[in-house]
């Protein structure tokens, strides 16, 4: 059954499916750094949301849906409206084409992206291969 | 004339004659200035017989009409002539203060003529032109070169374009250094400044580039000093130079390795840009009015090197992974060894690699190369060809000739890694197929600065506005070509305004500030117009020295899939691709000569 996309569900799904992952495992050997995606409002979904989850040297930890970015701070934050992230998820943006075109905002450490684009790369094919319910 | 000075300063070496001449405000109207330009002037003063080489090469050194102006990366300029290395049009451009300040001495351009019979230096102050006698600077490297010059002329802001040790032997992969290492490294440009005993040319001044409407044009680049504060491209060439895309381009099989024949290599990554920095960088370098100070001054200590420029992205893959050589301090030193001899990294690394390569299969041995043996990986090895390349000493003296020399000379063109005789730079169009058509149509040969599709479909381009949106590196396909067409006229314009192409405010800002320099009064479409003129201008001079459309491809190297890594398995749709770039470019399908109304521009 589809999981509904941002919900405490999906990541948490998304944190199964890292940790099963041996591609992922060995892309982010090196990676240190917890991370909050934060999808925003647009025509198709109508408030801000924040999904947390923990990543370091290849495993997934403590994801969980915040209430703000008061109640968890992260190394990594990432932003886009909602079909943004939908465009990624399904394929249709290549998450470092998203970066650098600033479709998707990124703060955090340049250093970690840019010396393992490979870990975000394997992340995003874990989470698109999620059965995923957008709402339409 | 807004925009421009309105000066050339002509020099006939031969004669010792230097004068003024009016610049043709037509030729800057229609094809800019920068590459653009020079192609339009040389367009009629080359033909099949001009000798590389020979007196009646004319060497252009010419700016652009946004360059020393507060336009942020306009701090560009171009030499352009007759290429030694590939026999047809050849043109390099550098970043760093020379440009502007050939501008602020009061002249857009240089055009030399002849050879002087004895080494000379030429000197540019403040209007005042002057040739001089050269020969205790001959036989010094390029910053020695500069040091001596400054000193002589009392003035340390002088700035100053020199050749070193392999463009006074004429080696045919020697670059022209300005503002210590920066270089107009491509094409072999050094060697025709060698060729007319040109060791050096010195400008300063404190003029002014008058602007058509002052106050518009400050406020456009007031914008654009705010936009790239936080532009994520900008943030990170800040950070890491353009080394930064080095762990990038592995992963997408862009770094070539091991001479273009292996996708994927683990150590690979140890050239990071990010190491690079955190490691070995003492500071960032910026050029002319640039707030994003992308260049790198390093060091070595394993080598005692103290202050090295670099290295780049093209650095750390032409002497590194290209080599098999994953030591950063060994890439430093290499780097450091050509910038010393005034050495164009990228052709002198494609060279080296295929060195390596034919000594691998067998088809160089010490018999050949006077008993030395050629590895992969081996740095030491590197360092010494490097070093009698540029003195034209034993083996060097064979790859003094370049890359498609080398692999005639074996008797296997087909191992060239090189575009109309122009080494291939370390983007692979395995990677981006749009690179592909760059690579093929690209009018000095392999070249990546003809037209960035890395770039564009990584998203790190801004250019939505004239057509050139971000797409699938792998696409296939006529529309591909189209698009890379299209972002060679973008950048041929690019190229012509002597912006540097890291700096990308988009469409708006850029016509806003061309047309408040100049008053032209242009639209989004004339800018790829322009550009297109500019590519045609240099294609038709390519044909007129011998060029046909057999000569649009590729070596049968980069035809080969790889096996492995972020290309694994894609090759180039030539034909498909080509038939998109002629249709866009809108030239004969047959000929590949351009159609159109071209003819009325020259």
């Amino acid at each position: 059954m589809a999981i509904k996309f941002p919900s405490a569900e999906w990541i948490q799904e998304l944190s199964a499916q890292l940790n099963a992952s041996e591609a992922y495992a060995q892309a982010a050997a090196t990676w240190e750094g917890d991370n909050i995606f934060i999808i925003l409002p647009d025509d198709d979904y109508p408030a801000t949301t924040y999904l947390y989850i923990n990543l370091q040297r290849g495993k997934a930890s403590d994801a969980r849906l915040l209430r703000s970015l008061d109640e968890q701070k992260a190394l990594f934050t990432t932003s886009a409206p909602f079909n943004t992230w939908r465009r990624v998820l399904e394929g249709r943006l290549d998450p470092i084409q998203g970066i650098f075109s600033g479709k998707l905002k990124l703060v955090g450490s340049m250093a970690q992206i840019q010396r393992t684009p490979k870990a975000t790369y394997e992340m995003v094919k874990v989470a698109s291969r999620i059965d995923t319910d957008f709402g339409s | 004339m807004n925009g421009y000075l309105g000066r050339i300063l002509r020099v006939d070496l031969s004669r010792d004659r230097l004068w003024d001449e009016t610049l043709n405000e037509d030729y800057a109207r229609n094809f800019v200035g920068g590459s653009g330009l020079a192609a339009r002037y040389l367009y009629d003063l080359l033909d099949r017989n001009t000798d590389p080489l020979g007196a009646d090469n004319p060497l252009f050194f010419l700016t652009g009409p946004l360059v020393g102006t507060s336009m942020t990366s306009a701090g560009r300029y171009s030499v352009c002539a007759r290429s030694p290395l590939t026999g047809i049009w050849g043109e390099a451009n550098s970043g760093g203060f020379f440009g502007p300040e050939l501008r602020y001495a009061g002249y857009d351009g240089v055009l030399i003529t002849g050879r002087a019979e004895q080494p000379v230096w030429l000197s540019i102050i403040e209007g005042q032109a002057a040739l001089h006698k050269a020969g205790d600077l001959w036989g010094c490297d390029i910053y020695a070169t500069q040091a001596r010059l400054r000193e002589t002329l009392g003035d340390p802001k002088t700035r100053i374009a020199c050749i070193g040790l392999a463009g006074e032997n004429l080696v045919k992969l020697a670059g022209i250094a300005n503002d210590h290492g920066r270089f107009a490294a491509r094409t072999g440009l050094g060697a025709v400044m060698g060729s007319k005993n040109l060791k050096a040319i010195a400008v300063r001044g404190s003029g002014k580039v008058p602007l058509y409407a002052p106050r518009e044009f400050k406020a456009v680049t007031d914008q654009l000093l705010v936009l790239y504060k936080d532009d994520f491209p900008a943030k990170s060439l800040r950070a890491y130079g353009t080394a930064g895309y080095l762990n990038l381009s592995h992963l997408l099989g862009d770094l070539p390795i091991r001479y273009f024949q292996v996708g994927e290599h683990a150590p690979a990554d140890d050239l990071s840009g990010v190491d690079l920095a955190e490691k070995f960088l003492t500071r960032n370098t910026a050029c002319h009015k640039c707030v994003i100070a992308c260049g790198r001054e390093t060091h070595s200590p394993t080598h005692q090197d103290s202050k090295v420029d670099g290295p780049e992205y093209e650095t750390l893959g032409a002497l590194g992974s290209l080599l098999m050589i994953f030591d950063l301090q060994a890439v430093i030193h290499a780097g450091r060894l050509c910038n010393l001899y005034g050495l164009d990294v990228i052709s002198m690394g494609v060279t080296l690699g295929l060195a390596c390569e034919l000594f691998e299969r067998g088809l160089l041995t010490p018999a050949d190369t006077g008993g030395l043996e050629i590895h992969y990986g081996d740095a030491a090895m590197v360092f010494r060809l490097i070093e009698l390349t540029a003195r034209r000493e034993g083996f060097g003296a064979v790859l003094a000739g370049g890359n498609a020399a080398l692999a005639e000379r074996a008797g296997v063109p087909e191992l060239s890694a090189t575009v109309n005789r122009l080494e291939v730079p370390m983007h692979d169009p395995r990677a981006y197929l749009g690179m592909a058509v760059i690579y093929a149509l690209s009018p000095r040969g392999a070249c990546h600065m003809q037209g960035d599709m890395f770039d564009l479909d990584l998203g790190r381009s801004n250019l939505v506005e004239v057509g050139l949106d971000p797409g699938d590196r792998h696409e296939n396909s006529f529309e591909k070509g189209r698009i890379a067409a299209r972002l060679q006229a973008w950048r041929n314009l690019y190229n012509s305004l002597t912006l540097c192409q890291f700096e990308n405010p988009g469409v708006g800002p850029l016509l806003a500030a061309i047309n408040a320099a100049t008053g032209w009064g242009l639209e989004a479409e004339d800018l790829i117009s322009l550009g297109k003129r500019i590519v045609n201008i240099k294609r038709l001079l390519n044909f007129k020295l011998g060029m046909t459309r057999a000569n649009d491809r590729l070596p049968d190297l980069l035809l080969k899939p790889l096996k492995e890594g972020g290309t694994a398995g894609h090759v180039p749709d030539m034909p498909a691709l080509l038939a998109g770039a002629y249709a866009e470019f809108g030239w004969d399908a047959e000929s590949g000569y351009p159609l159109g109304d071209l003819h009325q521009w020259l």
